[in-house]
């Protein structure tokens, strides 16, 4: 990502003249915004979901995928015929549809669960990594953005930004892998989200969230959740730090160029106190831009996640689609691929809101 | 008009530090050159095969084996070399970019240069198809189609190939919507409107205009997708739904096998290939950066001293003519400014930004700066704030002698006349001064209005905030008291309401209003020196007259001393007491305002005031004959612009008629937005009217088609105002000239030469200059390029549209004087689009006033300006201030209270 997406996220004026401003008529500006956004994420759902299923078909038809070899034609074509796969795509395809609106995501082929299931349990996982992620990411980039931004083209800038790129040049699992390398000398958890003994015990938790942190408070044991986070520890390292690194760069290059805005300028000129001119006027209004692009590592994040929890064995969704992969169940593929388009979409959405929320110019 | 920061103050400014840049791409091409080497002799580097488990005379290696010397890296669980691995791994992963980067650049480029340039419903859905694929995760992607290529995996060629178109699906959306974006932004540039007007196809736009200004993003997006490429390489193999590990070596696929290694203190098989993909990934992302630095326009400069002053004079004659100041006006001056020099390290050597500059600012007076572009005015101003960037190093003295802190009373008179007596003043040196000492001065003595009030606000904070940070930067005051200050300052400025506007954002105010707020926060904590830096060239006329009144008043009332920086001579006799002339850093001439136009000592203030158009005074062409045919009728023309999702749609043409005949200059004039440069796009089919009707020379052209326009469009020329945009940067001037002869007539290569030669020299420039780019020429020159261009075709009808209104005003005197000659001689009509008055004055046969796209008033030019019947034609003209004080004096409609 990066740069590219610097340069792609700024999109150049329309040449159509603005209407007069002051005009107010009709709904408030912030919620015609809002809906104008809201109008462009259906279409893009709709693009995605289609997509995937298209893709998802063309490779055939998922239980030859499956089981092909190991059943006879004739079996294979009783079990087309159960899942009503042997009707026409496009009649697939509306059922396809008009259950994801139901919050069907189907079954897997493989172990004959409810694709929802398995985000429910799995999804909990997933939530709870990038959540965890997203603290490391945003405890390392946008500090270490600013430090490098303040010192450009010094030692420390120098020092973060090579940091930086070597965050996003390595490999979340080669980061993994050397996180093992370095902290199972100790007997430091590299794998799994807690011990099994752990895990039992945590299930037994009323309500139950399958986030297991939370389950760890809800159960009151300290030693739980002390341990909880103690697994949680390195895979929250290795996705973080990756995201950090993209954090760091993007923050970093926005305060440099709002610091050359005028507005900067007119600020010292009013004698305002340096720290004051950059941690009021310029972080805030680079963090507009900024803003827009963490919207896109959500996707970023969801792609780690695979990776991420592939290599420490945390059974998030990830981990699922992986295996489900392995084993060519393309019906759970299907599914899960579909529940993570619309978790970006979602999340593009909510960053359109948090930039309103930002930049008036775009809530008046 | 103003891009922030110092670029624009002083060209040739270039960041310093590049030793570090040049060590970085040094680094990373270094790394890329050694993975590209390794790659290719990959055979002969490898001691063992890929997959070899065992050496040529069948001794087994042994799985997991330590690094030694018959194994560097050791070996795998598998029990094959390590070193060979990761050395046929970079063949593997150097294939796979080399594809993927341009499979996906062929695809994705000319999908973004066709969206971008055509738009419509074609660019709505791909812009939609390619923003959902660019929002899914990339890796899921490359999985689900490496899945689809190949069923997940194959043998060499067609699992690298596969793996690659992967890869493509994935970066095609980057390709296109960075091409799209810049599409976009080209596609708007005068240049292509240019060639446009005179009827290049399509194609040839898309090829030589847009994509070879776009092209240039490329290698910067290449780089960046190759370390992406690498990285979901890798993660595919990680997966396992790379390539098939029997076919070739991946790193990905290693590094996942050695992942149960890392747990058992197995180092080397995981660490060798990881290191080889971050390596290679960095060396990828560091030449990419690099590219991005040396590519990046905003630090791309043209050197030179930034002066594009057409009056030359010899070094002899520079002497300065400066007015003995008595020393006491000097010991009670606020601002004395000594032998002040401003330098600039830049790639080049030290550029020098002002000499030796000394003056002094009395109590309570307007001093005026004014000079041509390139003349040190602004950096003047900066530095005494201490507001340069840290290139510029400031020798001299700028002393401020400051009252007994605010509140010490009015001081009156507006010449420079000191208070009275009791001014015990402390002196204090401003040059020099670290930062923090200076922030103590900055707002509280000396305060700043800047140019463009849209960007010297703060766009994400309320005005009241920032006016607030302004008074609490110096003054202990709680923030309630602090807000009620900001209410009673724009109250003071004349901002209506000013209760409710203190908590609205910058873009809700209009652009007067803005300035208002900016000198609002200048006069906060009562300063006696009011810096202002051309505070009125972004406004429009009626506003500037607001703006100049309202500073003057402060002036008065507050007897605060006014530095003001212009390059309008109109301006100066408007309002200034004393003036200072600047020419390229130096000053030659200080006078009272009433002198310096009576009697202007120096030859520079002489040939600048005589360049310098007066309104009323110009003796302008005589209408022509009305019985002469007429070549461009606008009859009934409406122009609406769709608004934007439930807004309703803006009305830019209000039913406009009018009508130029051959040989006749028809001055269009009105304010921002009143329409006039819609008028002239679409006279010449750049815009389509909503209803009415344009003709040329008889022939309907407005809704044509335009294969059907294009042989009508011979007929007409067009020349733009901006000129750094008008001429395409990547063409040379003479191909620029060519092209309309190229497009429409059938001469031979050897003719269009000639006659590119002869234009050029009908525009006074030397035929030499037809091989050189539009950068090296000065602003002044490259209207006369787009002037040659626009004549090329010998046209009936030629549209300016503020032609001269970016170019400094001795430049501007003489590409207008030849426009006049040219228009003389080939007699063509001309619709000259401008907002200054006095421009209009010395070049039109008659006059169209417009505003809010209605037209106001059309006649004579001596009716119109002269006596103008409308009284919004008369409003315009009273507040165009004329570079005349004694006339101004008596112009000014209601004396200041």
């Amino acid at each position: 990502m990066s740069s590219a997406e610097v340069l792609a996220a700024g999109e150049p004026p329309t040449p159509v003249p603005a209407a007069p401003s002051g005009s107010r008529r009709g709904l408030p500006p912030l919620a015609r915004y809002l809906l104008v956004r809201l109008a462009l994420v259906v279409p893009m759902i709709w693009v995605l979901v289609t997509l995937v299923f298209v893709l998802l078909r063309v490779i055939g038809d998922p239980i030859t995928a499956a089981q092909g070899g190991r059943l006879t034609p004739e079996q294979i074509a009783e079990r087309k015929a159960e899942a009503g796969l042997d009707r026409p795509l496009l009649v697939q395809y509306w059922e396809y549809l008009s259950g994801l609106l139901h919050g069907d995501f189907g079954r897997s082929l493989t172990d004959n669960q409810p694709i929802s299931e398995v985000l429910r349990v799995n999804g909990a996982a997933t939530l709870e990594l990038s959540f965890y992620a997203l603290v490391v990411a945003f405890a390392v980039g946008v500090p270490l953005g600013r430090l490098a931004a303040r010192y450009r083209d010094r030692l420390p800038d120098v020092a973060l930004r090579l940091f930086a790129i070597v965050a996003y040049a390595a490999p979340v699992f080669f980061v993994g892998l050397l996180l093992k390398l370095a902290f199972t000398p100790f007997g430091w958890p590299s794998s799994g989200r807690a011990s099994t003994s752990t895990l039992l015990t945590l299930e037994q938790v009323h309500p139950r969230t399958n986030i297991l942190l939370v389950d760890a408070i809800l159960w009151g044991d300290p030693s739980y959740v002390l341990e909880v986070l103690q697994y949680a520890l390195l895979p929250a390292l290795a996705l973080g730090l990756l995201t950090g690194g993209v954090f760091l760069r993007l923050v970093r290059i926005n305060l440099l160029q709002t610091m050359r805005a005028e507005y900067v300028t007119s600020a010292r000129a009013r004698g305002m106190a340096e720290g004051r001119v950059i941690r009021k006027v310029a972080f805030r209004n680079a963090l507009v831009p900024v803003v827009t692009v963490m919207g896109m590592q959500v996707a970023m994040l969801l792609a780690g996640a695979v990776l991420t929890e592939t290599t420490f064995e945390w059974k998030g969704i990830g981990y699922a689609l992986a295996e489900y992969l392995k084993a060519r169940d393309f019906l759970a593929v299907q599914g899960i691929v579909t529940v993570i388009a619309l978790v970006v979409c979602v999340a593009s959405f909510l960053i359109d809101v948090i930039v309103a929320l930002v930049d008036p110019r775009v809530r008046f | 008009m103003a891009r922030a920061g110092v670029q624009r103050l002083v060209p040739g400014v270039v960041r310093q530090s590049h030793g570090l840049q040049r060590f970085m791409l040094l680094l990373g091409f270094g790394l890329v050159l050694l993975f590209v080497v390794v790659a290719v002799f990959a055979p002969w580097i490898a001691p063992y095969g890929f997959d070899a488990d065992r050496t040529s005379d069948g001794v087994v290696f042994g799985a997991q084996q330590a690094p030694s010397s018959s194994h560097w890296f050791g070996t795998t669980v598998g029990g094959t070399d390590v070193f060979s691995r990761v050395v046929y791994g970079t063949r593997t992963a150097m294939i796979v970019i080399a594809l993927a980067v341009v499979l996906s650049s062929v695809v994705g480029v000319p999908l973004g240069l066709v969206s971008g340039y055509v738009g419509g419903a074609l660019d709505r859905v791909l812009v939609l198809v390619m923003d959902a694929l660019y929002a899914f995760p990339s890796l899921l992607l490359a999985i689900v189609v490496s899945i689809v290529l190949s069923g997940g995996s194959s043998g060499a060629f067609g699992g690298i190939m596969s793996a690659a178109l992967s890869i493509t699906v994935i970066f095609v959306p980057q390709y296109f919507r960075v091409i799209r974006n810049a599409t976009l932004s080209v596609k708007t540039e005068p240049y292509v409107d240019a060639a446009r007007v005179v009827g290049v196809r399509t194609p040839r736009i898309m090829f030589r205009h847009v994509f070879s200004n776009v092209a240039q993003n490329l290698p910067i997006i290449g780089t960046l997708n190759a370390s992406e490429a690498i990285l979901t390489l890798a993660g595919l193999g990680f997966l396992g739904f790379g390539i098939e590990p029997s076919a070739a070596a991946e790193w990905g696929y290693d590094l996942n096998k050695a992942l149960p290694d890392a747990t058992n203190g197995i180092w080397w098989t995981g660490v060798f290939p990881g290191l080889a993909i971050v390596l290679v990934v960095l060396g990828v992302t560091l030449v990419g950066e690099s590219l991005n630095d040396v590519l990046n326009p905003l630090l791309r400069t043209r050197a030179g001293d930034g002066s594009e002053s057409e009056i030359q004079l010899d070094d002899d004659a520079a002497a300065t003519v400066a007015e003995d100041v008595p020393t006491d006006v000097r010991r009670a001056a606020v601002l004395s400014l000594s032998d002040l020099s401003v330098s600039f390290s830049t790639d080049a050597g030290r550029v020098r930004a002002v000499r030796d500059l000394s003056f002094d600012v009395a109590p309570g007076e307007v001093l005026a700066v004014v000079g041509e572009s390139g003349s040190g005015k602004s950096v003047t101003a900066r530095a005494v704030l201490g507001l340069l960037p840290s290139t510029a190093s400031v020798e001299g003295s700028a002393v401020l002698r400051s009252g007994d802190g605010p509140g010490d009373g009015r001081r009156t008179g507006p010449a420079g006349v000191p208070g009275d007596g009791r001014r015990s003043s402390t002196e204090r040196e401003l040059v020099g001064r670290s930062q923090r000492e200076l922030r103590s001065v900055r707002g509280d003595e000396v305060s700043m209005v800047f140019q463009e009030p849209s960007t010297a606000l703060d766009p994400v904070r309320t005005v009241g905030w920032q006016i607030v940070q302004g008074i609490r930067a110096h003054r202990s005051v709680s923030a309630k008291e602090a807000r009620a200050r900001a209410v009673e300052l724009l109250e003071l400025v004349g901002l209506p309401d000013p209760e409710q506007r203190v908590d609205y954002y910058p873009h809700q105010l209009s652009g007067g209003q803005k300035q208002r707020v900016v000198i609002a926060m200048a006069i906060a904590c009562d300063p006696d020196v009011i810096v202002a830096d051309e505070p009125t060239t972004a406004l429009d006329v009626t506003v500037q007259a607001q703006i100049l009144d309202l500073l003057l008043s402060l002036r008065d009332r507050l007897g605060t001393a006014i530095v003001l920086i212009t390059h309008n001579m109109g301006v100066v006799a408007d309002v200034a007491d004393r003036v200072v002339v600047m020419y390229r850093g130096r000053l030659v001439e200080t006078a009272p305002v009433d002198r310096l136009f009576a009697e202007p000592r120096h030859p520079y203030t002489r040939a600048l005031l005589d360049a310098v158009p007066h309104l009323g005074r110009e003796d302008g062409p005589e209408p022509v004959d009305p019985s002469n045919e007429v070549v461009l009728d606008v009859d009934d023309l409406v122009v609406e612009f769709a608004g934007r999702l439930g807004q309703p749609a803006f009305t830019a043409v209000d039913h406009v008629s009018l009508q130029v005949r051959r040989g006749e200059v028809l001055g269009l004039v009105g304010e921002s937005g009143s329409g006039k440069s819609t008028i002239g796009r679409t006279a010449v089919g750049l815009q389509q009217p909503t209803s009415g009707t344009v003709s040329v020379s008889g022939t309907v052209v407005s809704g044509l088609s335009d294969a059907r326009l294009r042989p009508l469009r011979s007929r007409f020329g067009f020349v733009f105002q901006d000129p750094a945009s008008s001429l395409n940067p990547r063409m040379s001037i003479g191909d620029c000239i060519a092209e309309p002869l190229r497009v429409q007539t059938d001469l031979s290569s050897a003719q269009v030469d000639a006659k590119v030669a002869s234009l050029l020299e009908s525009v006074q420039l030397p035929a030499s200059y037809a091989a050189r780019f539009g950068h090296e020429l000065s602003g002044g020159q490259r209207q006369r390029i787009s002037l040659a261009r626009a004549i090329a075709l010998d046209p009936d009808l030629l549209i300016a549209d503020e032609p001269t209104s970016a170019l400094d005003v001795s430049v501007q005197a003489t590409v207008l004087e030849l426009f006049a000659e040219l228009q003389q001689r080939v007699g063509f009509a001309c619709l000259f689009i401008s907002h200054d008055l006095a421009v209009v004055d010395s070049l039109a046969n008659r006059v169209a006033v417009l505003q809010h796209g209605r037209l106001v008033e059309q006649g004579s030019r001596e009716d119109v300006l002269r006596r103008p019947q409308e009284a919004y034609t008369q409003r315009l003209i009273a507040a165009v201030p004329v570079p005349d004080p004694a006339e101004q004096r008596r112009r000014r409609p209601t004396p200041m209270p």
